[in-house]
């Protein structure tokens, strides 16, 4: 884009001018418009799952699902990388899949390997407790149903 | 480590039957990850099988959402691609058809258990 009406400015004008204006572009529409960028919106959902498993009981957590997540992750990251064009997004998405898949396996491996039955019926009745919890204050919102 | 590997791939070059060199060396073929990442994803679909035999109240209701979805919307994008990719449609589908199963089995679950409680 030519500078003629901004000489005042750097060529193009600033960051924030220069980006509002690559996202009004037609490349960038036609980007939000691909598979190149809907495929890795949709692959999302993973990692965000995961990273809301984090806090609840580690009892939900499945083992063999997660380690089969964490290796599919690793892979698709090298796939982000390799493809052409290179995908940043799905490297992304799969970089932090890796990582919550990875939290979660340690919370695994500590609640069934690391820990004592004591400890976890103590955490079975702290994660029950709660649950009595939110159940009861749901009851009390909504009296008659 | 990739200096072995080389090496390994050397041999097994000379084994290859001429008539699948065009497979073996094809540019998403054995070699390459765009072979190896769609066919590992078939443990994702083995892993929720395998799944099938937790408890109800065992099972994430955000993960089998994340599962179905993913695998609902990737397996009409492999359609969709150019070229088509039939492998990664099929894992896909089953991806999918194992998600959605267990969202179902999850979402009974809560549902006996609502009734339950209200009794």
């Amino acid at each position: 884009s030519s500078s003629s009406g901004h000489s005042r400015m750097s060529a193009g004008g600033n960051l924030f001018t220069r980006g509002l204006r690559y996202l009004a572009s037609k490349e960038f529409r036609s980007y939000l418009c691909s598979t190149h960028f809907w495929g890795p919106v949709a692959n999302w959902g993973l990692p965000l799952a995961a990273l809301a498993d984090v806090k609840k009981n580690p009892e939900m957590i499945s083992g063999k699902m997660t380690t089969a997540l964490f290796f599919y992750s690793m892979a698709f990251m090298r796939f982000a990388w390799r493809v052409q064009p290179r995908n940043m997004l799905l490297f992304a998405c799969h970089f932090t899949n890796d990582t919550a898949q990875l939290v979660q396996l340690c919370r695994f491996t500590d609640y069934w390997y690391v820990k004592d039955e004591a400890q976890r019926q103590q955490l079975r009745r702290q994660y029950e407790d709660a649950a009595g919890e939110a159940a009861a204050e749901v009851a009390v919102a909504e009296p008659k149903k | 480590m990739s200096a072995v590997y080389r090496a390994a791939i050397k041999v097994a070059d000379r084994f290859v039957p001429a008539k699948l060199q065009p497979l073996w060396n094809h540019e998403a073929g054995p070699k390459t990850i765009f072979f190896w990442a769609p066919t590992f994803k078939w443990a994702l679909v083995i892993a929720g099988i395998a799944d099938l035999r937790r408890p109800a109240e065992r099972l994430s209701l955000t993960q089998s959402t994340a599962l179905a979805a993913t695998g609902l919307i990737w397996s009409r994008y492999s359609m969709v691609i150019i070229p088509k990719n039939w492998n990664l449609f099929s894992v896909n589908i089953f991806v999918a058809a194992t998600g959605l199963y267990q969202l179902a089995r999850i979402v009974n679950y809560r549902r006996e258990l609502e009734a339950r409680n209200k009794k």
